[in-house]
């Protein structure tokens, strides 16, 4: 008996220390934080600063003019804006323009430096317009060129803080028989008179309107529409128009969303029976009535496309088709845009990502006969890099593609005389036959030794304005 | 006479050719030596030729792997919107972790002054994912690269991610080269 009660005491005292180590172990487990040596990433862990504001500075815009020439030239034709006479991108002047560049050709005409930038140039009566940055002098500086020969006639600046981010100047000014309207890097609009460079008004958008200057500064190329100046501000107003012979605001679009400004610039598109402009903000799409009574008044919009970057411009089709696309990842989409009643309203017809169809980082595709052509981005998969040809009705479905010898990075082109000039980012022209069966190249040619040719073409009477991120060049590429 | 004038022949003989097999001895050992000892072979990655296919992360003998991403800073544009550092998805510009492509946090992010902001990579945590590399070169100018990092490499025989590299990014360079810089990368910066 005695035997047996030890036998039974020694199991109370292990069942005990069983239970005594399970608490323990229990409480350990509960109490321990294996993930006690780990830090949160939590925003602001960067010690992210307050960026600078307009306030702090004040730009007196255009501020300064010298004439440097009084040659005057007489031609015929021009390229007054981004994407052109149209908003398409394609030249329909008459001159019959070269199919492969002569032995040695094509010869560089005249050669400018400029501030390290991606600005194009618009063309106008002869005479080459340019919103460039002056580094030395610290100065959006809006410079006039004889187009023949490349003197520079004027220029008209003022001075304003822009750091080097990825360049500094990104625009084309607008221009028509009277005025001159540029938007610089911190989205500083000015308006000249044409022939004498006189400063007609300015406006400091970031300042008017809180607007927050889009990454990278300003890439919205300003529009002249009927004499008025017509700004996306985001901020405070999402767009405005301005009376360029007096600078007195017409009308001002409310912006109730807070979109703000992109890097896309505003097309005139023309649609059941109504004249809009269409803008891709950040924070959504949408199409302003362009006149009558309700002018400024917003017709439709949509925030299915919403990114963070946006380069690239709507290409609005006669159809009510709107392609959109973006780089970083955004891809491409094709909305459809309808009309009832005076009603318009927008839904999305195809949304892809990159790799899936067309898409652009920068330039905007072309649309002619019935059909998209446009450079894929760097993540465009298999066809990254190349030029390609797809039908608005499926842009996944590819018509054709430059192929794996063939990709041109960011360079932009140019449909004239029925042939795309194509400026690769390294300074290489291509002239490629249009064709809606197959890439057809005719010929290539290095122009110059470039780097980040990103600007827009320009062309008028038979000269190709081309430029890097330090030197625009003006070719002959009349036949 | 004779017999010493023979005995001088055969010793002159014998010497002679002692002389000379130790001389080719010696020439032959020496040239062996040099091919083994002038150049020492290490393994690396050509970061032109990286498809940025993650897999140094996962056919690496080391864990985590030897191979790192590194930063050429002169290439780099410091921008704010980093395609190597933000998902693509990211809602915000800034440090939250739910807006980090790394995956182990590895970059760290600091503002220089507006619009800087600089990119520095944690070489302890990095596993040479290459999410980052990818990132960075659809994105932006492709600074973020990789490389192996030898004071960590076992340059093994045969780099066991050399044999699955799509690319064959990875090959052997001389040790004294060991590697391949891009922009301003150097050796100095790598820590190796």
């Amino acid at each position: 008996m005695p035997s047996l009660k030890l036998r039974s005491n020694v199991q109370h005292i292990i069942l005990l220390l069983l239970v005594v180590a399970g608490i323990m172990i229990l409480s350990w487990w509960i109490g321990a934080n294996p993930v006690k040596d780990l830090s949160v990433s939590v925003p602001g862990a960067d010690s992210a600063g307050v960026a600078y504001t307009a306030a702090l500075e004040n730009v007196s815009i255009g501020e300064f003019f010298e004439r440097l020439d009084n040659r005057e030239t007489v031609l015929s034709e021009d390229w007054p804006r981004f994407r052109g006479p149209d908003y398409d991108n394609i030249y329909k002047g008459n001159i019959q323009l070269i199919d492969r560049f002569g032995a040695g050709g094509p010869e560089i005409l005249w050669t400018a430096e400029l501030g390290e930038g991606h600005a194009g140039p618009a063309i106008y009566d002869g005479k080459a317009y340019l919103l460039d940055y002056d580094e030395e002098q610290g100065a959006d500086m809006l410079r006039c060129f004889s187009l023949p020969d490349g003197t520079e006639l004027w220029r008209r600046w003022y001075e304003v803080r822009v750091k080097r981010n990825h360049g500094m100047s990104r625009t084309v000014p607008a221009v028509t028989e009277d005025y001159i309207l540029t938007m610089g890097p911190r989205c500083h609009v000015m308006c000249t008179d044409r022939e004498t460079g006189d400063l007609i008004w300015g406006i400091d958008i970031e300042k008017e309107y809180e607007s927050e200057v889009p990454l990278w500064y300003t890439g919205q190329c300003p529009l002249i529409d009927n004499d008025l100046a017509v700004i996306a501000t985001g901020g405070k107003a999402l767009m405005i128009a301005v009376d360029c012979a007096t600078g007195e605001k017409v009308w001002e679009t409310p912006n109730p969303d807070g979109w703000k400004m992109s890097h896309s610039s505003v097309m005139p598109f023309t649609f059941g029976g109504r004249k809009m402009y269409v803008y891709s903000a950040v924070g959504g799409i949408c199409g302003i009535a362009a006149d009558g009574e309700d002018a400024g008044r917003m017709l439709w919009s949509t925030n299915a496309w919403n990114h963070d970057v946006i380069a690239p411009s709507p290409v609005c089709m006669p159809d009510g088709k709107i392609y959109m696309t973006a780089g970083y990842g955004a891809g491409g989409m094709v909305l459809q845009l309808s009309v009832s009643n005076g009603s318009y309203a927008i839904e999305v017809r195809q949304e892809y990502k990159p790799a899936e169809g067309l898409a652009c980082e920068q330039q905007t595709p072309i649309y002619t006969d019935g059909l998209l052509y446009g450079i894929m981005p760097k993540d465009g998969g298999t066809l990254r890099n190349q030029l390609i040809c797809v039908s608005p009705d499926d842009c996944t479905n590819v018509v054709w593609s430059s192929g794996q010898t063939a990709r041109f990075g960011m360079g932009p082109f140019i449909l004239a005389d029925g042939k795309f000039f194509l400026l690769n980012e390294d300074g290489m022209l291509y002239i490629i036959q249009k064709d809606t069966r197959q890439y057809i190249q005719l010929d290539s040619r290095q122009v110059f030794e470039g780097q980040d040719a990103w600007a827009p073409l320009a062309l008028a009477d038979g000269y190709l304005l081309l430029r890097d991120s330090k030197y625009m060049v003006c070719i002959s590429i009349k036949s | 006479m004779d017999k010493d004038k023979a005995q001088s022949r055969r010793n002159f003989i014998d010497k002679g050719m002692r002389i000379t097999l130790g001389l080719s001895l010696a020439g032959v050992g020496s040239v062996a030596l040099s091919r083994v000892s002038a150049k020492k072979w290490v393994w690396q990655i050509d970061p032109f030729l990286c498809t940025q296919c993650g897999r140094c992360a996962d056919y690496c003998v080391l864990k985590p792997s030897a191979v790192k991403c590194v930063h050429a800073y002169d290439l780099c544009g410091y921008c704010d919107l980093c395609g190597g550092y933000l998902r693509p998805e990211h809602t915000e510009r800034d440090t939250g972790a739910e807006n980090q492509l790394c995956p182990t946090a590895a970059i760290e992010r600091r503002y220089i002054e507006e619009p800087y902001y600089e990119y520095v990579i944690n070489r302890d945590l990095c596993i040479g994912c290459a999410k980052c590399v990818a990132g960075c070169t659809a994105f932006g100018n492709g600074s973020l690269h990789l490389q192996i990092q030898h004071d960590l490499c076992m340059n093994c025989n045969e780099c066991s991610i050399a044999r699955v590299c799509p690319s064959n990014a990875i090959s052997r360079v001389e040790s004294d080269a060991a590697y391949i810089i891009k922009g301003g990368f150097t050796r100095e910066e790598s820590g190796g």
